[in-house]
């Protein structure tokens, strides 16, 4: 089995008590050892099913959002020595062995490589993928980068790039921000299609992004630059 | 010219903030910068006029072609009020983010004193 040494995966998690287990042993299975969960301030029983996991945990005593969290993952892998970052989602719908293939586009010199679910949507809801056009098309209004998927949460960093980018959003303009410190930072990225999967359960979760929370995300991006 | 009350008070206390602003401002304390500065003479100093002049308001809704007085302070109120909200968006929003900043170094004491 390969394994990466110097690699981080980046997992942030609100209220994962289902299926988080799943996830860690997952990124285990496909060969990565260094995981670290943050927590960010779930009120069920996902800080205890991680802390059984045999992770690197850490926790934010109030929810601050997943932009926050990923960030404070990043920062501790920072510490910890990463070469190079990986961030996937808590939820499952991430298949880690993905992960090989953004490896790949590292080592060929790219400084972020971002996970995208538009290149193989079939199964994906209908509303998700107006969504997810949608979150393109504002990113490249007031970006001015284009990407098919600016929402993915799957995405690699090498250490040029999350030494020098920086987030102020703590919620879901996180993940457009990202595109705009590629931009800012002239950072070389390119996209690789990962494998989506959505379940009953990952669809049904109330914490995901809505119509009004979309606008709301909008707003704040708006304002903020 | 008749002078009310109103004018008085309303005038005095845009002096007071025009003045406070520039001590402020000539003193280089934290956050003070040309731009607000500079706001806060175009507001305080618009109100002053118009209180001393409240006939000028109809000059400028004639202008403007907004007719009565009470249109005019309508529609700049709703200016106002709509700067005062994305203003109070960013407050609210540096609030947010310095929260952030105290959470996450609590989450990460154990790794920065090497516990970890």
């Amino acid at each position: 089995m390969k394994t990466y040494p110097g690699i981080f995966l980046v997992i942030p998690v609100f209220n994962e008590e289902v299926i988080i287990q799943n996830v860690i042993h997952e990124c285990r299975r496909a060969g990565f050892s260094q995981i670290i969960v943050v927590d960010d301030g779930s009120d069920d029983k996902t800080y205890m099913k991680v802390k059984q996991s045999n992770v690197i945990l850490l926790r934010h005593i109030l929810n601050r959002g997943k932009g926050a969290a990923i960030k404070t993952g990043m920062e501790a892998a920072k510490l910890l020595g990463a070469e190079i970052i990986v961030t996937l989602d808590g939820d499952g719908q991430h298949n880690p062995k993905d992960i090989d293939h953004m490896l790949a586009k590292i080592q060929k010199g790219y400084d972020v490589v971002l996970g995208s679910r538009l290149f193989r949507y079939k199964g994906m809801p209908f509303m998700k993928i107006v969504a997810n056009y949608a979150g393109n098309f504002f990113t490249w209004l007031i970006y001015g980068v284009w990407v098919s998927d600016s929402q993915s949460g799957l995405r690699a960093y090498a250490k040029r790039a999350f030494t020098v980018i920086d987030t102020k959003h703590d919620r879901y303009a996180y993940d457009s921000e990202i595109i705009r410190e590629i931009a800012r930072h002239k950072l070389t990225y390119c996209e690789v299609p990962i494998e989506i999967r959505y379940t009953d359960y990952s669809t049904r979760k109330i914490t995901k992004q809505t119509v009004l929370g979309g606008i709301k995300t909008l707003i704040r991006i708006i304002i903020s630059s | 010219m008749n002078i009310t009350l109103y004018q008085i008070v309303l005038a005095l206390v845009s002096f007071g903030i025009i003045f406070e602003r520039l001590i402020k401002f000539f003193r280089k304390e934290k956050s003070q910068s040309f731009f607000k500065l500079a706001t806060t003479i175009i507001v305080w100093v618009s109100i002053l006029v118009l209180t001393l002049h409240p006939q000028l308001a109809r000059t400028i809704s004639l202008f403007l072609g907004l007719g009565e007085n009470l249109n005019t302070l309508i529609f700049i109120g709703f200016i106002a009020v709509f700067l005062i909200i994305f203003k109070l968006l960013g407050i609210i929003e540096n609030l947010e983010s310095n929260i952030t900043e105290i959470i996450r170094r609590e989450a990460l004491k154990d790794i920065i004193s090497g516990k970890k």
